[in-house]
């Protein structure tokens, strides 16, 4: 599958085994070989490869803030990576580009239950963060679905989600603080163990900036009190409809439940095949709502949920009574993506957020491009906050049916725009959404975000060729200011 | 002499600052003047979004409300409070600090300054709850970020950079919100004779507990006549924990409070008393008609009983708030600020001032100065969204 990147600077390659030495000289791992390097020539989005000149792994800040000067200096690109698990492709690497792993960053540093926090390195898993301070009740609430192996400075470049978010915010909600490394070897510390910082939040800049802005070499995460009680419920019924007016209803009535989940048909079926949840397979769309807090709040909820889904004329509930038969509820879900795995050879999750109340509109459009497209698809929906997942199934050896998929996915995420919604939720731009930026942004809105890298990185070496469009302009959107026929920053490539 | 210009709608916004960035003007940027906050600036020229009021859109189930920046806090919260919603941040309203009465001004005013109140430990900053803007920047160019749902990546995420940037970065034209809907119930659990350091403790064995407490504040004896509620004595310290929820859940966790304090002064503020309680901290009441500095310390709880033990001996209020995170601190010698500032760089925090006299936003910083690094990349993000620098010149830094 080919993927259009900046056009690589053929002295840098040329020079690949002089740059080598010299990083040698600041780091001693350093992989130039082609076979091992060949691991890390793609992500989550494995349908792209490129090798890049090397891989550096460094294991000191310091390391850092020197390879990134050096590299500064010289001009050559950097492409950080945490542990590869992201889906847009955010850490493919380029042809002339050093690509920055930072496995080697993988300690936890300090568990401060004082301040309720952890201060970690970025190649910790989010889920080592939980394991690491468990043993008192407390846990850290962002829960991406890799959350076994994605890593918490990933998280932070990516500003991951999870099933939770609508209570208990994404990574920016939780995020309290952390250290950077800027494209020309300055070391910045943000935030810290005290609550907001004053000035600039350019620690809420940075989070979600995909890899663009600097190199996390540290984080330090809020961790929260374990709820007293969580329960879930399970509730079916015979429409789409039905079930987004019921979520919608629960909104109204003034619950914030922990999550809501639904599934279409397609994925009840699937999933029920692959991990026997033992799900009601005579409904249309299947919600899971959990509800977490002291037994009696979540017991008082649970029968108001109960009750506004019976007037949503629900053909099926069912409430958990023990944490096992709730674990059971969300089992079928949470291997959604296994399970569309098993019924295709392959499957595009897409990732766009939309506002609740357009769910069923959003659906039947879907439903109507897989009949266009003749390709079967199964939704999954964050049905909290907005966030829906459909999984486009196709064959990728069949390259026009990877074509149709790829524009099926399109059409969703540009339907998901009209309606009000954006094109990614949790999963980040990378290079496989960076062409459909301009459904969202016109030419303005890229321009200020362009000026705002070029601040961070005045050469535009980190990471370069993700995020922004390169092939297209957007559509003009009213001013912008062109001085005597030029841009207001000419050595800034503009794609 | 001041002119001031009230643009109708957001090409009037653009075709104004393109001009002044035609001619390098310098421009002040207003809501309602209500907010005597940051440093003082030297322009003719004053842009005030007043006019641009109004409420574009809001839909309850979808908990999130789109409006105008000059839109007044007070129309939004009313119309929130018909729905049962509410702003989660609990906005402050700072008329009392500079004006001895309730001014709490528009929503452009209150997203640039990023204030939050009592509930910020729990639900989030100010700058949580903005999901989307349009604006205009200071080459006249209209802009916008976000969207209106709470998950999104796509794109640099600018909601956050312009709450808490004082109108220096960009004017702010469109303003979408996070909405939550409003506790059915709520009481507050208050422990009297406590000096700071057991106050800190209890914030401490609180929080730890699974009873979700979305307010914890203390006052020392000493500024306890900071409250007006009858129902608190005055004369002995006072620490406040509030409970919001299911009012079964309520009752519920006040109870296992009792159980856990059962050896401590205790009393409960009902549904009404709370509500009052809570709002004269979060306006900071008992700091109107005073003439001092009035400043936020944030630290580390860590660090918060070592900040006031260091400070014992100096003469100022103070009330803790956010369950130790923050100080609320009201005092007359500006050579006791710098002391403060200088304790709160050291140990990982900082200090801002809320009130001061002209002379010192005339020529003080009222933000902690950051380090150089992070001044020079903050120098470099405003010049990336205002290159000529005429948008509230030097208000946050002098040179930013």
């Amino acid at each position: 599958m080919s993927l259009v990147l900046p056009e690589p600077d053929l002295n840098i390659i040329d020079n690949k085994k002089d740059i080598v030495k010299d990083i040698s000289e600041i780091t001693k791992n350093v992989i130039s070989s082609d076979d091992e390097i060949k691991p890390y020539e793609t992500d989550g989005l494995s349908v792209y490869r490129q090798k890049p000149i090397a891989v550096v792994l460094p294991e000191t800040t310091e390391e850092v803030s020197k390879i990134l000067k050096y590299c500064f200096d010289k001009k050559i690109k950097v492409v950080p990576r945490g542990a590869g698990t992201g889906l847009s492709g955010g850490s493919i690497p380029l042809a002339d580009c050093i690509l920055m792993g930072m496995g080697k960053f993988n300690k936890i540093l300090e568990t401060d239950f004082e301040n309720r926090c952890v201060v970690a390195q970025p190649c910790v898993a989010n889920l080592a963060i939980t394991t690491a301070v468990q043993h008192k009740d407390f846990y850290y609430a962002p829960d991406p679905s890799s959350q076994l192996a994605c890593s918490i400075g990933g998280n932070v470049a990516e500003n991951s989600g999870g099933v939770h978010s609508l209570k208990y915010g994404t990574t920016t909600n939780n995020l309290m603080g952390v250290e950077m490394v800027l494209m020309d070897g300055t070391i910045l510390k943000l935030g810290g163990k005290h609550l907001d910082s004053e000035g600039y939040d350019l620690l809420g800049l940075v989070t979600g900036s995909e890899g663009l802005l600097g190199v996390i070499t540290e984080v330090t995460v809020r961790i929260l009190k374990k709820p007293e009680s969580v329960r879930a419920v399970l509730i079916g019924f015979q429409s789409i409809e039905d079930s987004g007016n019921c979520v919608a209803d629960i909104i109204a009535k003034g619950i914030v439940p922990a999550g809501m989940e639904i599934m279409d048909k397609p994925l009840i079926i699937a999933t029920d095949n692959f991990a026997k949840a033992g799900y009601p397979r005579d409904v249309e769309a299947l919600l899971i709502v959990e509800l977490d807090g002291t037994v009696s709040e979540v017991d008082t909820l649970i029968n108001k949920v109960l009750d506004i889904a019976k007037m949503n004329k629900a053909s099926y509930n069912r409430a958990s009574n023990s944490d096992e038969e709730r674990m059971r509820f969300w089992k079928g879900r949470k291997a959604a993506f296994t399970a569309c795995g098993v019924i295709a050879p392959d499957y595009i999750c897409m990732d766009g957020s939309i506002p609740r109340n357009k769910l069923s509109d959003v659906l039947a459009y879907i439903s109507k491009l897989s009949k266009k497209y003749k390709l079967d698809v199964a939704n999954c929906f964050h049905a909290g906050d907005g966030n829906l997942h459909p999984l486009i199934m196709f064959d990728s050896n069949d390259p026009v049916e990877m074509k149709k998929a790829e524009d099926f996915g399109a059409d969703i995420l540009k339907y998901c725009v009209k309606v009000g919604g954006v094109l990614s939720g949790e999963h980040g731009i990378g290079v496989e959404k960076r062409e459909l930026m301009c459904e969202m942004f016109n030419d303005n809105d890229i321009q200020q975000q362009l000026n705002i890298k070029q601040a961070f990185d005045e050469k535009n070496l980190l990471n370069p060729g993700k995020v922004f469009p390169i092939l297209h302009r957007c559509a003009e959107g009213g001013r912008m200011h062109i001085h005597k026929g030029k841009d207001k920053f000419p050595n800034l490539p503009r794609f | 002499m001041t002119e001031t210009y009230y643009p109708k709608n957001e090409s009037e916004v653009s075709d104004f600052i393109f001009d002044h960035f035609n001619k390098n003007n310098p421009i002040e940027i207003a809501g309602y003047g209500s907010k005597k906050i940051g440093r003082i600036i030297q322009s003719s020229q004053t842009l005030s979004l007043k006019d641009l009021s109004g409420i574009i859109e809001y839909f309850p189930e979808e908990l999130y409300i789109k409006v105008l920046p000059g839109t007044s806090l007070k129309e939004i919260e009313e119309t929130l409070a018909k729905k049962n919603q509410f702003l989660g941040f609990e906005p402050n309203d700072l008329g009392y600090l500079y004006t001895g009465r309730a001014n709490s001004g528009s929503i452009g005013g209150v997203v640039s300054c990023n204030l939050s109140g009592p509930g910020r430990f729990k639900h989030g900053a100010l700058r949580d709850h903005v999901l989307g803007f349009k604006a205009v920047n200071g080459s006249g160019a209209k802009i916008k970020s976000g969207g209106t749902v709470v998950k999104n990546v796509t794109g640099y995420d600018l909601s956050k950079v312009i709450s808490g940037s004082y109108g220096t970065l960009c004017a702010i034209t469109e303003i979408n919100l996070k909405v939550s809907p409003l506790p059915e119930f709520e009481e507050t659990f208050v422990i009297s004779d406590l000096n700071y350091e057991d106050a800190i403790q209890v914030f401490k064995l609180a929080l730890d507990s699974s009873l979700e407490i979305s307010g914890a504040c203390y006052f020392p004896s000493e500024n306890a006549s900071f409250l007006t509620l009858n129902d608190v004595k005055k004369d002995t310290s006072i620490l406040g924990l509030r409970v919001q929820g299911p009012k079964p859940s309520v009752v519920e966790r006040i109870k296992q409070l009792k159980k856990m304090f059962s050896d401590k002064k205790i009393s409960i503020l009902d549904i009404y008393q709370t509500s009052i309680f809570w709002r004269e901290i979060k306006n900071f009441e008992g700091y109107a008609n005073e003439d001092t500095y009035v400043c936020k310390i944030s630290l580390p709880v860590t660090n918060m009983g070592s900040f006031l033990r260091y400070f014992n001996k100096t003469n100022f209020k103070y009330f803790l708030d956010w369950a130790g995170n923050i100080a609320w601190c009201s005092l007359t010698s500006q050579e006791d600020l710098d002391q403060m500032r200088i304790f709160c760089l050291k140990h990982d925090g900082y200090l801002t001032v809320l009130r001061a006299n002209d002379n010192f936003r005339k020529s003080e910083e009222f933000l902690t100065n950051s380090n150089s690094s992070l001044k020079i990349l903050s120098k470099k993000l405003k010049e990336s969204f205002d290159p000529r620098g005429i948008l509230n010149p030097n208000k946050m830094y002098s040179g930013v």
